[in-house]
Order: structure tokens, then C-alpha cells, then sequence
């Protein structure tokens, strides 16, 4: 990492975007301004608006994205804390997020592959219902590519978040186990701020399965991409 | 002194991460570092090796800003804009299906065995 005066200006500039746009959201609550949404196209426009490579915007940018490596360890805290949760609905979690986690990596790869996408796309796609900081080092490790990566595991959140619900009531699915591992195992973060609004099992539900699949995404992505490829 | 405390705590989660490092570049692991590293802080509380009291503080401070350290990478895609002009705009609607097919499998096998055991509970 450079001590540059960009490396200074970008991580400034990122970080007081992202305050700004926590702002908008904590005041108008409106699921189109998730902050992660708001800051990426003000701070695109900006590197287009004054033509300043990512590259350069990276000199500072990495100075935040450093965060992201803890942030994945200290993921075990809140695990932890739902141990009790983990423990008493251990067979059923755990066969939810296996199944999850195969079928998405199974679709995702399978769709890319009959469409004719090169290899580094389908790297790229296959981690998509991963946490973020989990996705784009998966897909570093197996060879996609990290920010197209996070631009699809928003996708995948999005899609959790708006089309989940209907989903979830098309197919019955209606208890907390069910819809909170559905929401964490497919749409992540932004799944389980969405299963908070069906109640704190939901939530609790959906925050482990966030983890969990996330941690077997990351054991069988390299195993899904030799297999599939 | 809570700041202390936290800045401490984050050094050690750092600490965490890179053993885990250590240990994916030593053993040649095709996982990222920082799950081995979450899979040893997870064990050390499960196993009381490490207390939770001295990481509580430090990992919950972390992780409440978790989408600001994934901006930078997001802003990425400024880079990606002729992908999506072309055929790579497929790749969408590929993701939308992929995940709903996600949460239909997670969502409904919970949810069956869950049911499942509930009533074997009754029975019995």
C-alpha cells in the first residue's frame, strides 16, 4: 500500500461517501439507497466526472478494502453468540445450507456454462451468494474477478431482498428456520437485514447461514470450478 | 480505555488473519486466508482457548462498518462497463435465477427437516 496523496484523498473521499450515504439511508429508509448502492455510483461518477483511473482511486482504496481480511475473522464473533441457536437446529441448518450452497454453485455455473461465457466470468459468477469480503477473495483464489464478484453478490442480495419474499410465499416456505436460512444462504447481508423484518429468529437464523455458507461457499467453490469447468 | 481495548482487539483479529494466511500460502489451501483465520478464532471460543470478552468489543466495532471495506472494490466495476453493453448483460438475469434456486433449496430442505424432526419429537 502507497502513502501517496491519492492514497490519502481516496481513502478520505471513500470513507466520507459512505458516511454520507449511511446518512441518506438511516433518514429515507428506502431499500434503492443501501448505501453500498449509493456510494459505488457517486464515487463512479466521480472517477468519470474528473477522469481518474481505478488504479489511481486504488492507491487510497486499498487502504480500506485492508479492513476487509478481519472483518471475515471477526465474523466468527456473532457466530459464536448463536451457538446455542447452531446447536439446538443443528441437522436442519446444516442441510439447508449444504443444499443451498451446491445448487447455487451447481446453477450459477451450468447457466454461464450453456450461454458460452469464458472461464474467468463463470469464476466470477460462481461465488455470488457469498458474503462479500468471503466472494471477492474466493474469487480471487480461483481466478475471477474480485470486483465484478462484488458487483453479483449485489445482485444476488438485491434479488433476496425484493423477489425473496414472494419466493418464500410461493413455495410455503413460512417458519423462521426456513425463510431466515433461506434469505442468509442466498442473499447474505442483505438478506438477513430483510429477515430482521420478520422477526429476531429470522434474523439470527439468517445471520448463520450467512456465515456458514459463506464458509463452505469458500471450501467448494475450488471444488465446483474443477468439477464443472 | 474502550478505545484501547478495541484497537487491541482489532490487532488480534490482524493476528488471526495472518495465521491464517500463513498456513493457506504453507499447506497450498485453495481457500482465502481469512476464513482459515475465522475457522481458528471460532474454534479457540468454542474451545474457551479464547476468551469471548477480549475480542467482543473489537470484532462487533469492525463489523458494523462491514460495507464501507468493500466499497473500493465495488467502484471496481468502472472498469467492467463495455461487459454489460454486450452480452455480459446476461449474466443478470443468470444471477437472479441462480439465487432464487439458492433460497428455494436452503429455504425449503431447513424448513422440511426442521417440520420433520419437530414431529418425531411429538410421536416419540
Amino acid at each position: 500500500m502507497a502513502f501517496t496523496s491519492s492514497a490519502i484523498v481516496f481513502s478520505v473521499l471513500t470513507v466520507a461517501t459512505y458516511v454520507i450515504a449511511n446518512f441518506l439511508y438511516m433518514r429515507f429508509r428506502k431499500t434503492p439507497l443501501n448505501p453500498v448502492i449509493t456510494s459505488t455510483v457517486a464515487l463512479v461518477a466521480i472517477l468519470i466526472l474528473f477522469d481518474v483511473p481505478y488504479e489511481t482511486y486504488m492507491e487510497g482504496g486499498d487502504w480500506v478494502a485492508a479492513f476487509l481480511g478481519p472483518a471475515v475473522v471477526a465474523l466468527a464473533v456473532p457466530l459464536y453468540k448463536h451457538r446455542e441457536l447452531l446447536q439446538k437446529n443443528l441437522v436442519p441448518i446444516a442441510a439447508g445450507i449444504t443444499a443451498g450452497v451446491v445448487a447455487g454453485l451447481v446453477s450459477g455455473t451450468l447457466f454461464t456454462r450453456w450461454l458460452g461465457f469464458t472461464e474467468e466470468l463463470i469464476l466470477t459468477v460462481l461465488p455470488k451468494s457469498l458474503t462479500t469480503p468471503v466472494a471477492m477473495q474466493v474469487a480471487l483464489t480461483i481466478g475471477g474477478i474480485p470486483s465484478l464478484a462484488a458487483v453479483f453478490v449485489m445482485v444476488a442480495g438485491f434479488t433476496g431482498i425484493l423477489l425473496g419474499p414472494y419466493l418464500l410465499h410461493l413455495l410455503n416456505i413460512d417458519s423462521p428456520i426456513g425463510r431466515g436460512i433461506g434469505l442468509g444462504a442466498s442473499a447474505h447481508g442483505l438478506g438477513t437485514a430483510k429477515a430482521f423484518e420478520y422477526g429476531p429468529e429470522d434474523a439470527s437464523m439468517s445471520s448463520v447461514a450467512m456465515t456458514l455458507a459463506a464458509v463452505l461457499g469458500a471450501l467448494l467453490s475450488p471444488l465446483a470450478a474443477w468439477l464443472l469447468l | 480505555m474502550k478505545i484501547v481495548r478495541i484497537v487491541l482487539q482489532l490487532l488480534v483479529l490482524y493476528g488471526f488473519l495472518l495465521i491464517g494466511e500463513a498456513i493457506q500460502a504453507l499447506l497450498q489451501l485453495p481457500m482465502p486466508g481469512s476464513i482459515i483465520g475465522f475457522l481458528l478464532l471460532f474454534s479457540a471460543l468454542l474451545l474457551k482457548i479464547y476468551p469471548l470478552e477480549w475480542i467482543d468489543a473489537g470484532a462487533t466495532f469492525l463489523l458494523s462498518f462491514l460495507s464501507l471495506y468493500f466499497i473500493p472494490a465495488t467502484v471496481g466495476v468502472v472498469n467492467y462497463g463495455p461487459l454489460f453493453s454486450g452480452k455480459g448483460v446476461l449474466l443478470l438475469p443468470i444471477v437472479i435465477i441462480s439465487t432464487l434456486i439458492t433460497m428455494a433449496a436452503a429455504g425449503f430442505v431447513s424448513q422440511q427437516i426442521a417440520n420433520r424432526s419437530a414431529a418425531q419429537k411429538e410421536e416419540s
